[in-house]
């Protein structure tokens, strides 16, 4: 295992290469500006050219590259154009919140779907089963562009349960962890219903049921763990996405996320920022998909990583 | 997965969450400030924040005239030199007197090329500025520049305040409001400046809120979350919130500028016929009540009615899509089979306002025969097609236009880009000579005679077909007293704002202050 975890870690490396290659070739080649858009277009020649020489802009683009390059080796991902404060302190004070909405998203999705998904896989075909894939169909269509404001209207405006926006306890918590997890909630739901009506009647399942186990105790203590491992699999996928869709959820309630902040730097073309709100963003993708490898072991025992 | 919830929620694991103090007004803006440094923010939003904390040498009042306000008075002993005689004890938020040095320094750090500050290209005509005496300042410029009394709009920070940097979000200024803190993204909370006398019934601060979507900024009005809004719901919201139970719409002339701008490189709209057939062919009035429900008003030309050098008396385009019709057969460009004439691109940006007025362009001029190939674009791209000339038609607005050199800023055939925004590719050498005869045009009366004639010939030539301006609307609590709309959109009437429990606090009206000239 720990041959696997490191082994994985140092497959980091080349993946931190290719997308820092990536954005940084994809930023400077579309249009835009960031004098331009810092100084305005009225900006003298000799200001403008002063500032590309202070931010490195008028030097070859592969000059650019290999210098962006060895300050990652560093650590360094340089300085805000816009905000004139380093990129990770920039980051830094943001990540919590992002992580914070992403886990929270991702407890409520756990929370709502294997109810949801053991309800319908323990009979499949019946009532149960329908109305949970119906809800779980409904979690996953509606967007969050319009279920945020209506739990909003809802939790906050008519009931007066919950705050509206910003980020502060738990109770600000809620509404954005609902809106985040609810579509997540109906695909995980989806996927354990299918694996448990494929286990249920598996050898081992029905030696569970010869031993005098009820149908019930049978499938949660036999067939769930068995029936997790795509799940699992899943469930690393959308916790990667939950960090990466968590943009709109940041916009809607407020949240003070890196989502926002790298809308904020690729709108004002702030190479340095996006650069590193991208890298920062592929880099927990792949750190969270490690940790699903890892959790798969733990789960079901025949795996072995290595 | 619970376990690193719970310790992310854990205090001392997380930011503090940050409250308004009472008696503070709660105000929701959409973005966050950039800089709440004055000679670098250049964003509406650091803009109206910035004018609490600092005090400028003149600032526009609420008749849309320059008053003095660090200046008492002003001389004009040569045509190349403006002498501003500072009020006496004025102090910085932390203390310290503020006097012609910090003027100085504050003037002399944005024309400094290594400072970087965006504000040093509009003053490419300040020569120097010097500082004879502890209240004394002067200006001396190149050439006789009529439009340099607008750089003494510019907030003044304290002598030796370096570029804004992560550790100094924002330098004292002396304006009624200090910054007490600066959560990106989420609040900026101003207190009262201590050394800045303060109406007594009036707020304590100011709490402003970064709230993004303006559908959560109508729930946060509903709700009483916050207090106060302006200009960042879009028109069909403002319908909605117009009437509610404890809100109330404040709606006052505003001189925001909304154009449709032709690209004179295209052979097509280089056709003075063209571009009036398709003045003709768009309801402006429909689209005012329609798309902007009533909070605009029809443009006749880029300076707004209230602004000094407003010429009424100009050639103006009514709805008339028969005119617009034989204009474009007039012009060599019969409609053909399908209805249609030709085609144009119109370039704009990706917002549902935006993309609702494009659409709403396109069945206008498709009703004379005029096909338009709407392209849209994310704003930076945008934004750099435009300056490029690289469109046919577009639309934009000019937020804040003071004073009337900005005709010279857009219509002068020598600010075509690179080097400005006349990014249509106009050129009429009369409008130039008109244009650089107006900046060296010390007489205000003088002065605006001239712009009379530019204001005609811009709306002859139709480099951009004015559309509206755009109102200011604030909506607000019914306990919020004492606002006073600008047409710049200012918010300097928060300095004597009040929040009065139970229903509305009248103030007294403000007295008009002398104009400097």
């Amino acid at each position: 295992m720990m041959r696997f975890f490191l082994r994985r870690l140092a497959g980091l490396a080349p993946v931190a290469l290719g997308v820092a290659t990536l954005t940084f070739a994809l930023i400077h080649l579309v249009p835009g500006d960031p004098v331009i858009a810092m100084l305005g277009e009225n900006a003298a020649p000799v200001d403008i050219a002063a500032m590309r020489h202070q931010l490195g802009l008028d030097r070859p683009l592969p000059a650019q590259y290999v210098s962006y390059l060895g300050g990652l080796l560093r650590g360094d991902l340089g300085s805000s154009i816009s905000f004139h404060e380093p990129v990770t302190a920039l980051i830094a004070a943001r990540f919590p919140a992002t992580l914070e909405l992403a886990a929270a998203g991702l407890t409520v999705a756990v929370l709502i779907a294997f109810p949801l998904g053991f309800i319908a896989g323990a009979r499949p075909g019946s009532a149960a089963d329908f109305g949970a894939m119906a809800f779980a169909i409904l979690g996953i269509s509606v967007p969050h562009l319009y279920l945020g404001p209506l739990l909003m209207i809802v939790f906050s405006l008519r009931l007066g349960w919950l705050p509206l926006t910003g980020r502060g306890g738990l109770a600000h918590l809620v509404l954005p962890a609902l809106t985040m997890g609810t579509a997540m909630a109906g695909i995980l739901a989806r996927m354990l219903r299918q694996s448990l009506a494929g286990v249920r009647d598996a050898d081992f399942m029905r030696a569970a049921r010869a031993k005098g186990l009820g149908e019930f105790h049978a499938l949660a203590a036999h067939g769930l763990r068995n029936a997790l491992t795509p799940v699992v699999s899943l469930m690393g996928l959308q916790a990667g996405a939950l960090l990466t869709g968590s943009i709109v959820t940041e916009i809607i309630f407020s949240w003070p996320g890196i989502g926002r902040l790298m809308i904020e730097a690729i709108a004002a073309r702030d190479y340095p920022l996006a650069q590193g709100c991208v890298l920062v963003f592929a880099l927990t993708y792949v750190v969270v998909n490690l940790l699903t490898d890892i959790a798969y072991s733990l789960i079901d025992p025949r795996v072995r990583l290595g | 997965m619970l376990a690193l919830l719970a310790a992310l929620t854990m205090p001392g694991c997380r930011a503090v969450p940050v409250q308004a103090p009472a008696n503070y007004l709660r105000v929701d803006i959409d973005t966050s400030p950039l800089s709440l440094d004055p000679r670098y923010g250049t964003d509406a939003v650091s803009s109206r924040i910035n004018e609490l904390i600092f005090d400028s040498l003149a600032r526009i009042d609420a008749r849309g005239a320059i008053v003095g306000e660090l200046a008492e008075s002003l001389e004009r002993p040569s045509p190349t030199e403006l002498v501003f005689h500072l009020r006496r004890g004025v102090r910085f938020s932390d203390g310290r007197p503020l006097t012609a040095r910090d003027v100085k320094y504050t003037f002399d750090s944005m024309l400094d090329p290594a400072a970087l500050s965006p504000k040093g290209g509009d003053m490419a005509a300040l020569a120097r500025v010097e500082a004879p005496d502890d209240f004394t300042i002067k200006f001396i410029t190149t050439r006789p520049y009529a439009p340099a009394l607008q750089w003494a709009l510019h907030g003044v920070v304290p002598y030796a305040t370096p570029p804004p940097g992560r550790n100094q979000p924002a330098p004292p200024g002396s304006g009624p409001f200090r910054l007490r803190r600066l959560v990106r993204d989420e609040w900026v909370i101003l207190d009262r400046n201590p050394y800045h006398r303060a109406p007594p019934a009036a707020v304590g601060g100011i709490a402003f809120k970064v709230v993004p979507d303006p559908t959560v900024c109508a729930l946060e009005l509903i709700k009483g979350a916050a207090q106060f809004a302006q200009n960042n719901l879009p028109p069909d919201l403002v319908a909605y919130l117009r009437g509610r139970r404890g809100l109330r719409v404040v709606q006052a002339a505003g001189s925001t500028y909304q154009y449709m701008e032709f690209n004179f490189r295209d052979p097509i709209l280089a056709d003075l016929r063209v571009r009036q057939a398709i003045a003709m062919a768009i309801d402006r009035d429909a689209l005012v009540a329609s798309i902007m429900r009533g909070t605009a008003r029809v443009a006749t030309g880029m300076l707004a009615p209230e602004n000094w050098a407003y010429e009424a008396n100009v050639v103006r385009y009514p709805y008339d899509p028969q005119a617009a019709r034989r204009l474009l057969d007039a012009a060599g460009y019969p409609m053909r089979a399908g209805g249609r004439r030709f085609a144009l691109v119109y370039t704009t940006t990706q917002g549902e306002e935006r993309r609702l007025l494009a659409q709403a362009f396109a069945a206008m001029l498709a009703e004379v025969g005029i096909e338009l190939r709407i392209r849209t674009y994310e704003w930076p791209t945008f934004y750099s097609d435009i300056q490029r000339g690289n469109f046919d038609v577009t639309s934009m607005a000019w937020i804040g236009i003071n004073d009337p050199h900005h005709y010279y800023m857009v219509f002068d055939s020598a600010m075509t880009p690179p080097k400005g925004l006349n990014r249509s590719g106009y050129s009429n050498p009369r409008m130039d000579r008109l244009l650089e005869q107006a900046d060296a045009t010390l007489d205000p009366v003088r002065r605006k005679a001239i712009y009379a004639e530019v204001q005609k010939l811009a709306a002859h030539d139709l480099p951009y077909l004015s559309l509206w301006w755009q109102d200011n609307v604030a909506v607000m609590s019914r306990e919020v007293a004492g606002f006073r709309p600008f047409p710049n959109g200012s918010l300097r009437s928060f300095a004597s704002i009040s929040l009065a429990q139970g229903g509305l606090l009248r103030l007294p009206p403000e007295a008009p202050e002398a104009a400097l000239r």
